[in-house]
C-alpha cells in the first residue's frame, strides 16, 4: 500500500503543475478573479502530495499488482484534485458534479454537468479541454515523459493503462514519441479550426480560442466543446470536416501513426484495426442512413449522409461531438438508430489511441476467430484451420489471443448491462438509458439528454464509475478490487 | 359598433396571444416536430455572432438552450454586446420560421428570422477578485513553498545521518 501511495503522491505533483497552466489563459482574458482558485487548488495539491511523499517514502519498486492498482487509483486521485477549480468557481453545482466533469475530462468522455457553458470563465473552459488532452495522451504516459521514471516501474504502469504495445524499447522514449505526435496533430488541428472559424465569419479572438479548444477535444476524442451548442455553434460543414479529420486521426493507434509516419504506407490497407473500423463505420453509417431514410426525417440524401456519417463517426471514434441536439435525438432519430449508435459506441476506436470502448483490434480478432470456428465446423475433423491477423506485423490468431479479446468484450457488455439497469431503475426509458450508458462506458460523450445537473446523485456516481472502468478497460479495476479484498482478508485474519 | 369592438378586440387579442408569446428554447427542441416550419417568436441572450457576407448566424440562449438564428448581417450588426463570462449579452426577440431540419443549412435545427429586434442592451459584469480569496491564495502558495523546502531540508538531514555499521 505504501509503494502505491508514494507513487500516487509523486504523480499528484504533476496535477499540481497542470493546475497552473490555465492561469496563463486567465491572465490573457483578464480573469483575475479566477486566478486565486487555480492557485489554491495547485498549492493544496502540492502540500498534500509533498507531505504524502515524505511520510510514505520508500525505495521499493512497484510489481505488477502494484502497477495495476496504481493505474486504477491514479484516475480517482487526479479526479479528486482536478475537480477543485470546477467546484470552487461555481462552474458546477456541487463537488460531486465537479468530480463528474473532471472524470469525464480525464477519461475523454465529454459528458458534462457544467451549469452554464456559454458563460464559463475562459480559463475554466480551456481547463476542461486541457484535461481531455492530458487524459487523451494518458496521464500515465504524460508522467513517464516528464518524470523519466525507472524502467521497470514504468513498463508495468504503462501496461496497467492498456497501452502495452511499445513502439521503441524504452518506455520513456515511447512516451515522448506519443506526446510529440499528439502535440503535432493538436497544433495542426488548432490552425485548421482557427482558419475555418475566421473564414466562416467568427471574430479572430473567438476563432483562436475555439480552435485550440476544439482541436484538443477532437484529437483526444473527447467531445467537450466551448459552447453549449457543441458543433452547431458555427453551422459550418467545413468546421465539421476539420473535426472529422482530427478525431479520426486521434482514434487511430499510436503504433499505426508511428508506422505510417515511418514510411509503412501499406499498413493503412493491411492493418486489422483500420480494416475493422472501416467496415463497422461504413456498415453503421449505411444502416443509420437507411433507417433515417425510411423515417423521412431528412429531405435530401446529402443532408442525410452529412448528419448520419458525422454522428456515426463521432460515436464510433468515441469522440462525442454532436450536430443534433441531445434532447432531439430520441424523437427525431428514434429507438432503432439509438440502438445502432449505442452498439458502435461500445465497439469503440483503436487500441493505443485516445479513444475508448472494446477497441477495433479486439472486434477484428473476435470476428476472425468466429469465422475460424465456422471454417473448422465445415472442414473434416483431421484438417488444421489456421488464421492470422496483421497489426504492424502478422501474428497467428491463437486461442489465448481470442480468449483475451473476448474477456474484455464480455466485461464491457457486463458494465453496459449494469449501467443500463441502474439508469432504467431511475425511471428513464430503455433506449435512452442504453444510449447514455454506452456513451459513458465507451467514453464517448453523446447524450440523449439524461446527463444534466438535475439527474440523481446515484446515477452521477454510476456514470463516474462507468467512465473510469471503461477507460481502464476494466482489468485494472478488477485488479484493484482483488487487491482491496486481499488486504481486507489479511486484516480480518490479523 | 362599440359592442362589436368590445367583443372582437379581446377575442382578437386572445387569438394573437400564442403568436406573440415567445417560445422557450427547451420547448422548441423537445417538441421540434410540432413547431417545424411554423412561425415562432423566440427571445433570449446573444452568446455568439458569426457573420457570413450578407447574412449571419446569431446564437441566442434561452434558459440553458441556445438556438442559431439565421438573419440579415445588418440585423446582426445591431448586437453590441455578446454574452460571455464578463458580459450579459444583448437580449433579442426574433419572429421567424422554425426549422427542425433546415433544408437550406444541411439539416441543422434553426430559426430563419423575419423580424429581429434588440429588446435590451447587454452590460459588463463586475468580476473583480475577492480580497479574501486573494489573501487565501497567497497563504496557500506560501504554505506550499514552506512545506516543500522544510521537507526537503528534513530529508537531507536524514540522509546525512550514517547508520551504525555494527548493529
Amino acid at each position: 500500500m505504501k509503494v502505491i501511495g508514494f507513487n500516487l503522491c509523486k504523480f499528484g505533483n504533476i496535477i499540481g503543475a497542470l493546475l497552473l497552466v490555465p492561469i496563463i489563459v486567465a491572465v490573457v482574458y483578464k480573469e483575475f478573479d479566477i486566478i486565486p482558485h487555480f492557485l489554491i487548488a495547485s498549492s493544496a495539491t502540492f502540500i498534500l502530495c509533498n507531505v504524502g511523499i515524505h511520510f510514505l517514502h520508500t525505495k521499493k519498486e512497484m510489481d505488477l499488482k502494484h502497477a495495476l492498482c496504481f493505474a486504477a487509483l491514479t484516475w480517482i486521485f487526479c479526479m479528486l484534485l482536478a475537480a477543485i477549480p470546477f467546484w470552487s468557481t461555481g462552474s458546477t453545482g456541487s463537488y460531486l458534479d465537479a468530480n463528474f466533469d473532471a472524470m469525464s475530462g480525464f477519461t475523454t468522455t465529454g459528458l458534462s454537468l457544467v451549469r452554464d457553458i456559454d458563460h464559463l470563465p475562459y480559463s475554466i473552459n480551456f481547463y476542461r479541454h486541457f484535461l481531455q488532452f492530458v487524459g487523451g495522451v494518458g496521464i500515465i504516459v504524460f508522467s513517464l515523459t516528464i518524470l523519466a521514471r525507472s524502467e521497470m516501474s514504468s513498463v508495468l504502469a504503462f501496461k496497467g493503462e492498456a497501452r502495452e504495445l511499445g513502439i521503441r524499447p524504452s518506455i520513456v522514449r515511447t512516451s515522448r514519441i506519443i506526446l510529440g505526435i499528439a502535440i503535432t496533430f493538436m497544433v495542426l488541428g488548432a490552425v485548421l479550426f482557427t482558419a475555418v472559424g475566421i473564414s466562416e465569419g467568427a471574430g479572430v479572438g473567438t476563432s483562436i480560442f475555439d480552435g485550440v479548444n476544439y482541436s484538443m477535444a477532437a484529437y483526444s476524442t473527447g467531445g467537450f466543446a466551448p459552447h453549449s451548442q457543441n458543433m452547431l455553434f458555427y453551422h459550418s460543414t467545413l468546421y465539421e470536416v476539420v473535426a472529422l479529420v482530427i478525431f479520426l486521426i486521434g482514434s487511430f493507434n499510436f503504433t499505426f501513426h508511428y508506422a505510417v509516419l515511418g514510411g509503412k504506407r501499406r499498413e493503412i490497407f493491411k492493418n486489422i484495426e483500420i480494416r475493422t473500423m472501416f467496415i463497422t463505420l461504413t456498415l453503421s453509417t449505411l444502416v443509420i442512413s437507411g433507417l433515417l431514410l425510411f423515417s423521412n426525417v431528412y429531405s435530401s440524401s446529402a443532408m442525410l449522409f452529412r448528419k448520419a456519417f458525422f454522428q456515426a463517426a463521432s460515436a464510433h471514434t468515441t469522440t462525442g461531438f454532436g450536430t443534433v441536439y441531445p434532447a432531439q435525438i430520441p424523437s427525431l432519430w428514434g429507438s432503432a438508430v439509438m440502438f445502432i449508435m449505442s452498439l458502435i459506441m461500445v465497439l469503440g476506436a483503436c487500441a493505443n489511441s485516445t479513444g475508448g470502448g472494446i477497441k477495433a483490434i479486439r472486434v477484428g480478432v473476435i470476428a476472425k476467430s468466429f469465422f475460424r470456428e465456422i471454417k473448422k465446423a465445415l472442414m473434416p475433423k483431421t484438417a488444421w484451420v489456421t488464421e492470422k491477423f496483421h497489426h504492424i506485423e502478422t501474428t497467428p490468431l491463437t486461442d489465448t489471443i481470442a480468449r483475451g479479446a473476448m474477456l474484455i468484450a464480455v466485461s464491457y457488455i457486463f458494465l453496459f448491462v449494469v449501467g443500463t439497469t441502474v439508469t432504467v431503475l431511475h425511471g428513464y426509458n430503455t433506449s435512452d438509458s442504453m444510449y447514455e450508458t454506452a456513451s459513458a462506458v465507451g467514453n464517448v460523450g453523446l447524450s440523449s439528454g439524461i446527463t444534466s445537473p438535475a439527474m440523481p446523485a446515484l446515477l452521477k456516481i454510476t456514470y463516474i464509475f462507468l467512465m473510469w472502468a471503461g477507460r481502464l478497460e476494466i482489468m485494472a479495476v478488477l485488479a484493484l478490487m482483488g487487491f482491496a479484498i486481499l488486504g481486507l482478508r489479511r486484516g480480518i485474519k490479523k | 359598433m362599440s359592442w362589436k369592438v368590445c367583443f372582437l378586440a379581446p377575442l382578437l387579442l386572445l387569438l394573437m396571444a400564442p403568436l406573440a408569446e415567445a417560445e422557450s428554447g427547451k420547448a422548441l427542441i423537445e417538441n421540434s416536430a410540432g413547431f417545424n416550419d411554423k412561425a415562432v417568436t423566440f427571445g433570449g441572450e446573444v452568446i455568439g455572432v458569426v457573420v457570413k457576407s450578407d447574412n449571419a448566424w446569431v446564437n441566442v440562449l434561452d434558459n440553458g438552450v441556445a438556438i442559431g438564428i439565421w438573419c440579415r448581417a445588418e440585423d446582426a450588426r445591431k448586437v453590441s454586446v455578446i454574452g460571455d463570462y464578463r458580459h450579459v449579452g444583448d437580449t433579442v426577440e426574433v419572429v421567424g420560421t422554425f426549422h427542425m431540419v433546415c433544408p437550406e443549412h444541411g439539416g441543422d435545427l434553426d430559426i430563419h428570422a423575419d423580424n429581429f429586434t434588440v429588446v435590451a442592451a447587454g452590460r459588463e459584469l463586475d468580476r473583480s477578485p475577492s480580497l479574501l480569496l486573494v489573501a487565501l491564495s497567497v497563504a496557500f502558495v506560501a504554505a506550499a513553498i514552506f512545506v516543500a523546502f522544510s521537507l526537503r531540508r528534513i530529508r537531507k538531514e536524514k540522509e546525512k545521518i550514517v547508520p551504525w555499521p555494527f548493529q
